[in-house]
């Protein structure tokens, strides 16, 4: 029979992932990542990770009679994910870190250090599907609309999905849930984590102080512009505007404004109304595919944000990078969020990070 | 599966005859030693006997021995405690010489004492022969007031430290010598008359006796502040209420390793060279850590070329084999082992895999765990490249 290497990390997803995978009759051995130095951020572990989140996988893992160690990677997390994080808010985007921490630092290594355990796949309690066949795997939104995770998972290289697992992709959060209290799992009720594990403050600004030091220039003031140009106020630092943004802008203003675009070079942020904010055109660079790549013309659906609905689009270009037409402008396209393409059976085909959003009509 | 446990090191479990001695105390003899009454005579009773067995065992006097609440303790009272002595008396800062591969309840302890500004911290060097740096302790002793905490053995890896004639040195100097005992007793001779130390600590738990009990043994005429204040327990030096279920648990387990020491030693001795025999003939690239020095009997630290030390441990544990790698302290750090360093460099890449033996251990064990390290370790260094 073969091993499973379950990812648990301390929440109910993943005790029920594993659980599920136990009374499956596997063969699981239970790991938790520590991702981040937990010295430097007492007794603000509520999220999913953090030293609580540790010891309840451990708990877990216990009640249901499996081993379960912890896997340090804490360098690698912070080379691919916090410096990451860091360096795309200093040039002025909004990063996707889930996305990264689960295309470099989670499978990869899960996959890596489970080979040495002789498990021969690898699960999680994410909200996705994985259909195996002989043409190939594919990964799949959830069943769950409200859970659906496929959003964090595109960047996985293609030949880690043959390995994967995930026990939850048929399930809603209800289901999870009922099923945790059903096995009394210790976990059943824990609240849902929301906050960026490695902010556990919740505000990332804090992270970017201490990372980039008190002196730079997405942590200075900066001016506030329309798009004539005409300044209308000042900013405390681009580093805290994202694209759609409304709160922060200082008020004073006759309607209400948002961030239109976060301009690094000059510190400047550019702010307008609600229609300045629709944009029909993305472009999107470092781009990965779990499928065929699409043909410049086909239709497509993409998400651009966790939590919207995917929208119909054409492909206009494809190169180092991919520019969809998009059948109805958008708004708040925000660079360094991903953009997720899927086929109109609710598969994966692959995905990027938003370079820019613009209008076809102005170029 | 047959498990296999090999990480005596870490921790033992309790004996019969310990549990058989503690049991009174944990219910009919449940008194406060320090009540006048007939429960707290009898408590007392039972105390008063525990510190007696606890100092024939160790050739002290039962008023040289204050019990605590474990190794750590005791280490950390020792050589805090007999630096702030050294310094109310005084009022000069001591210095405070320490081996390189102390345990780190020593090591911290001597490290935050010195953030604090209370001791001067100098610290020795020990070679992979376990020769520690005794001109460097010769010059530090010469600096005034110092105490000094060499332990007996080694926990990570079983090299002996050489206690007495260390003990002679700082005794003609006139410093304080504290030993952390731990690993030694039960293993390896040890006697307060034998090696003139000021201070030594023990815990009960490394010797099929109670977690969470200690003692530490302090000459007539070594004063040590205490760390705590309370009620005067332990003549004010370690307060609070007596443990006296643990403190007999403690003495019952010491009494019984001690007699037991020289038999139980030349077996251990006979099967740690057995796995190490099998372990070197059976793989290429593996060190034995400390090798070259006198080594207690019960450790056997491997250091493996060409494998990750968290995956082989996580890959024995599936084999249903308990081994540790250098200490059983905290989960899922990966910090690299200062005692590795101090004897092969600090970017010694080996991994460290320590087997501990002790009282079930036999040929079968050693045997089986030889076997499943080869094969792990074969199978491990098979997958190149997978990270």
């Amino acid at each position: 029979m073969s091993r499973i290497l379950v990812a648990m990390s301390g929440g109910v997803d993943s005790s029920v992932a594993a659980a599920l995978l136990v009374e499956a009759g596997h063969d699981v051995v239970g790991v938790t990542m520590k991702t981040y130095c937990y010295s430097e951020t007492p007794s603000h572990s509520k999220t999913c990770c953090g030293l609580d989140g540790i010891l309840d996988a451990k708990r877990v893992a216990a009640a249901l009679d499996i081993p379960h160690y912890v896997f340090d990677v804490e360098e690698d997390f912070t080379r691919d994910v916090i410096d990451d994080f860091v360096q795309e808010y200093a040039v002025g985007r909004t990063p996707n870190p889930c996305v990264n921490c689960n295309s470099k630092t989670k499978f990869k290594e899960l996959l890596a250090r489970g080979r040495a355990l002789g498990c021969d796949q690898i699960a999680s309690g994410h909200y996705v599907r994985v259909r195996h066949s002989d043409g190939g795997s594919a990964l799949l939104r959830g069943l769950d609309p409200d859970k659906d995770q496929s959003y964090f998972l595109w960047a996985m290289p293609k030949e880690i999905l043959p390995k994967l697992l995930f026990p939850l992709g048929d399930l809603t959060k209800t289901e999870v849930r009922a099923q945790a209290r059903a096995l009394e799992l210790i976990t059943a009720d824990k609240p849902e984590s929301q906050e960026i594990c490695f902010v556990p403050t919740g505000d990332y600004r804090d992270l970017l102080k201490k990372r980039l030091g008190d002196v730079h220039p997405a942590l200075e003031p900066g001016p506030l512009v329309r798009r004539d140009g005409s300044v209308v106020g000042e900013h405390g630092g681009y580093a805290g505007f994202t694209v759609g943004q409304r709160k922060g802008l200082g008020g004073g203003f006759p309607e209400s404004l948002f961030v239109l675009e976060v301009r690094p070079t000059t510190r400047e942020v550019v702010i307008g109304t609600r229609d300045e904010l629709f944009e029909d055109t993305v472009e999107i660079s470092q781009l990965n595919w779990l499928a065929a790549a699409p043909l410049v013309g086909s239709s497509v659906v993409v998400q651009l944000r966790y939590r919207s609905e995917a929208v119909p689009a054409v492909v206009s270009r494809l190169d180092e990078s991919l520019v969809l037409a998009l059948e109805a402008p958008e708004a708040a396209i925000s660079p360094g969020q991903s953009a997720v393409l899927f086929d109109a059976d609710a598969r994966v085909i692959g995905g990027g990070r938003i370079a820019r959003g613009y209008t076809r009509a102005s170029i | 599966m047959h498990p296999v446990y090999l990480d005596y090191a870490a921790t033992t479990p309790m004996r019969d005859e310990v549990r058989a001695a503690m049991l009174p105390y944990l219910s009919d003899d449940f008194g406060n030693p320090s009540s006048l009454h007939r429960w707290g005579r009898r408590a007392a009773e039972g105390l008063a006997a525990a510190r007696a067995t606890a100092a024939s065992a160790l050739g002290a006097k039962p008023s040289e021995v204050f019990f605590t609440r474990g190794g750590t303790e005791s280490d950390n009272l020792a050589i805090l405690g007999r630096c702030r002595a050294l310094h109310a008396a005084s009022g000069t800062t001591p210095t405070l010489i320490v081996s390189a591969i102390e345990h780190h309840a020593v090591q911290d302890a001597a490290v935050s004492a010195e953030r604090g500004g209370e001791v001067r911290r100098v610290v020795l060097g020990v070679s992979e022969a376990g020769q520690v740096d005794l001109d460097a302790l010769d010059a530090a002793l010469e600096a005034g007031a110092a105490v000094v905490s060499v332990m007996w053995v080694n926990n990570e890896t079983g090299i002996m430290l050489p206690v007495a004639e260390i003990a002679r040195r700082v005794e003609a100097a006139g410093g304080t010598l504290h030993t952390d005992a731990v690993q030694a007793i039960g293993k390896v001779p040890v006697s307060v008359v034998d090696a003139p130390v000021h201070l030594l600590s023990a815990t009960g738990h490394k010797i099929y006796g109670p977690k969470g009990t200690g003692l530490l043994f302090a000459r007539t005429g070594t004063t040590v502040a205490p760390l705590l204040f309370g009620g005067g327990q332990e003549r004010a030096l370690r307060p609070g209420t007596e443990d006296v279920a643990g403190a007999v648990g403690l003495a019952a387990a010491m009494r019984l390793v001690v007699d037991e020491q020289a038999v139980e030693s030349e077996r251990l001795r006979a099967l740690r060279d057995r796995l190490e025999a099998r372990v070197l003939a059976g793989l290429d690239g593996v060190r034995i850590n400390g090798g070259s020095a006198v080594r207690a009997p019960h450790i056997s630290s491997l250091g493996v070329e060409d494998v990750d030390g968290q995956a082989l441990l996580m890959a024995l544990d599936l084999e249903g084999l308990a081994a540790s790698g250098g200490s059983a302290c905290a989960s899922g750090s990966t910090a690299g082992s200062h005692v590795i360093s101090a004897l092969y460099g600090a970017d010694d890449p080996r991994a460290t895999v320590r087997f501990s033996l002790g009282r079930t251990s036999d040929q079968i064990d050693v045997d089986r765990a030889a076997d499943v390290l080869t094969r792990i370790v074969s199978r491990l260094r098979g997958l190149d490249g997978a990270a």
